[in-house]
C-alpha cells in the first residue's frame, strides 16, 4: 500500500513534501529534490532535513507549517518569491495539510509546491500589454479628436469662408445683369448667367459636401425606428414639392429597425427622392419601400431611368455621377450620403439594376430586438 | 419718430456692398452705419474709441451681426450687449454664412432676436433684406428707450 501511494506521489508533476511531527523530511518525490536541489532524503546514509534546516528558507513558511501542524487547519495559495537551486527565482504557490500515516497513524504534514512562475510572467505580461493597449487607445482617441476638431474648424470655414466669394459672385453678375442691362449684349447675359449659374451650383455643392461630413460627426441615438413610417413620411414632402408628378408609391407597413431616426430619414430622403427623381420622365411611375425576407435588408426599388451596371461600383462614391445634368439634375452626394448612413449603423449598401429597367438599392441594418 | 440707423457689422467688404445694394433694393432709408469688426462694432454701441462722445441713448433700429469677424467674435459681442443694461434689449440679427448648429445655439442662447443664413443667390439675399426692413424697421415695436 506504501508502494503504492509512493508511485501516485512519485508521478505527481509538482514537488511534494511529507514532514514528520519534527517538521523534518520524511519523504519527497523526484520534482520536489530536482527544484530544490536537496539530495535524496532516502538514500542510505544521508541525513534527514529538517524544514528550518535553512534549504527550504522562506519567510513565513515555517510558520504556517507550525500551524498546520499543531491546529490540523491547511493552508492554501500562500505565494511567495523564491531562489530556487539552479533555477534562479521563482514564483511558487504552497499548500500544506495535515495528513494521517496508514501504518502507525502518526500525523505528517504534506506540502505541495506548484511552480506559478510562467503563469505570473505570462499574466505579468499581459498587464503591461493591456497598459500598454490602453495607453494607445488613448494616444490614438487624442488624435482623433484633435483630427475631428480639425474637421469642424474645416466645416466651419467650409460654410463660412467658401460661401463669401460665391455670394459675391452672384451678386456683382446679378447686378451687371440689372443695371448695365442696355449694355450688355445677349451673348454677354448668357455669359452672366452662365456665371450665376455656376456659383450657385457650388453653392449646392459645399451644401451637400456639409451635410455630408456633419452625418459623419453627429452623434447617434439609437433606437427603434419605424422605417414605413419615415418613408410616407418622405413620400408625402415629395408629393407636397411636385404636386404634378404622378407616381405610384407601394410601402410595405410595419417595417422597423434599429437605429437612428434621424439619419435613417436622411437615407430615405436621398433613397425615395432618387427614385422620384430617376422616374420623372415616366408618366406612371411606381417605387415600392420594403424588407426582404430573412435578414434585416431594406429596399427601395423603382422603374426609372436605371443604370448601366458596369459602373454599379462608381454609385456610391462622392459626387460620382451616371447621368448627364440636363437629364437628372443633382450634385452626386446622395447615395454618398446613403452610404455613409449604412455604415455608421454597421450596415452595407447595394444597388442593382440597368439602363431603362429601373434600380433597386439595398441597405443592411444590423438586426436588433425590433429588425 | 426719427429715422434710426442699421448697425451693419460686417467685415467682408463683398458682403457690405452687397448688403448695402440690398438695402437700396429694398428702398431702406434708414442710413447704415458699418462696423468691420467686433471692436468698431462695440466702440460704436458704447461710445468709446473713435465713437466717444457719441450720444449712446441712441440705439440703433437693429442689429445686423456676422458672426466671424476679426478681433472681436460676433457671439462676444452679442454677449457684451446683452450684459450692458444699456444695450440688453437691442434688436439684433444674426445674418451669417453658416449652418453650423453650435452658432445657432449659441446665437439664441445669448439672446439674438433672430438668425438668417445669408443665401448665396442675390435675389434670396433680397428678399431677405427685404423681409428684414419690413419686419424689424416697419412692423417690430422697438423696446421703449430708457
Amino acid at each position: 500500500m506504501r508502494a503504492f501511494a509512493q508511485s501516485i506521489v512519485e508521478s505527481v508533476r509538482h514537488p511534494l513534501v511529507l514532514l514528520d511531527a519534527g517538521l523534518r523530511v520524511s519523504a519527497a518525490n523526484s520534482a520536489f529534490h530536482a527544484a530544490f536541489g536537496v539530495p535524496d532524503v532516502e538514500a542510505p546514509g544521508r541525513p534527514r532535513f529538517a524544514l528550518d534546516a535553512g534549504w527550504l528558507d522562506i519567510p513565513g513558511l515555517l510558520e504556517r507549517v507550525e500551524r498546520v501542524a499543531t491546529t490540523g487547519q491547511p493552508f492554501e495559495g500562500f505565494e511567495v518569491e523564491h531562489d530556487l537551486a539552479g533555477a534562479g527565482p521563482k514564483a511558487l504557490r504552497l499548500n500544506a495539510r495535515r495528513v494521517v500515516s496508514d501504518e502507525d497513524g502518526t500525523p505528517m504534514i504534506l506540502v505541495a509546491v506548484e511552480d506559478v512562475t510562467d503563469k505570473r510572467r505570462a499574466e505579468a505580461a499581459l498587464h503591461r500589454l493591456n497598459d500598454e493597449l490602453e495607453a494607445r487607445v488613448r494616444e490614438r482617441t487624442a488624435q482623433l479628436e484633435a483630427a475631428n476638431r480639425e474637421m469642424e474648424a474645416f466645416c466651419y470655414s467650409v460654410s463660412h469662408d467658401l460661401r463669401a466669394p460665391l455670394r459675391a459672385i452672384d451678386g456683382f453678375a446679378q447686378e451687371l445683369l440689372r443695371t448695365y442691362a442696355d449694355r450688355v449684349d445677349d451673348r454677354g447675359r448668357h455669359y452672366l448667367t452662365r456665371v450665376r449659374a455656376g456659383s450657385q451650383r457650388m453653392a449646392g455643392l459645399i451644401d451637400d459636401l456639409l451635410q455630408l461630413s456633419r452625418l459623419s460627426r453627429v452623434e447617434m441615438t439609437w433606437g427603434s425606428v419605424d422605417l414605413s413610417a419615415l418613408a410616407t413620411a418622405v413620400v408625402a414632402d415629395l408629393r407636397h414639392l411636385h404636386p404634378d408628378r404622378q407616381v405610384t408609391f407601394v410601402l410595405q407597413p410595419g417595417v422597423t429597425a434599429r437605429g437612428d431616426a434621424g439619419l435613417l430619414r436622411v437615407a430615405l430622403e436621398n433613397l425615395l427622392g432618387n427614385a422620384w427623381k430617376f422616374t420623372s420622365k415616366k408618366t406612371d411611375a411606381t417605387v415600392t419601400f420594403g424588407q426582404q425576407g430573412g435578414e434585416a435588408g431594406f429596399y427601395v426599388r423603382d422603374d426609372g431611368a436605371g443604370f448601366d451596371p458596369a459602373f454599379a461600383g462608381k454609385l456610391f462614391g462622392a459626387f460620382q455621377r451616371l447621368h448627364h445634368d440636363r437629364d437628372f439634375p443633382g450634385t452626386g452626394i446622395g447615395l454618398a450620403t446613403v452610404q455613409r448612413v449604412a455604415h455608421r449603423h454597421g450596415g452595407t449598401v447595394r444597388a442593382e439594376g440597368a439602363v431603362g429597367q429601373g434600380a433597386t438599392f439595398y441597405f443592411t441594418l444590423p438586426p436588433g430586438d425590433d429588425a | 419718430m426719427s429715422q434710426k440707423v442699421i448697425l451693419l457689422i460686417e467685415d467682408n467688404s463683398d458682403d457690405e456692398e452687397l448688403a448695402l445694394l440690398a438695402f437700396q433694393r429694398s428702398n431702406v432709408a434708414n442710413d447704415v452705419v458699418v462696423a468691420r469688426d467686433g471692436v468698431e462694432a462695440l466702440d460704436y454701441l458704447f461710445g468709446t474709441g473713435p465713437h466717444a462722445g457719441r450720444d449712446v441713448s441712441i440705439l440703433p433700429q437693429v442689429v445686423l451681426l456676422d458672426l466671424k469677424l476679426p478681433k472681436v467674435d460676433g457671439l462676444e459681442v452679442l454677449r457684451r450687449v446683452r450684459a450692458d443694461p444699456r444695450t440688453r434689449r437691442l434688436p439684433v440679427v444674426v445674418l451669417t454664412s453658416s449652418k453650423e448648429e453650435e452658432d445657432m445655439i449659441g446665437s439664441y442662447d445669448l439672446g439674438a432676436n433672430s438668425y438668417v443664413r445669408k443665401p448665396v443667390e442675390f435675389e434670396r439675399f433680397v428678399e431677405a433684406v427685404k423681409q428684414l426692413q419690413l419686419y424689424w424697421l416697419v412692423l417690430n415695436e422697438p423696446p421703449p428707450n430708457r
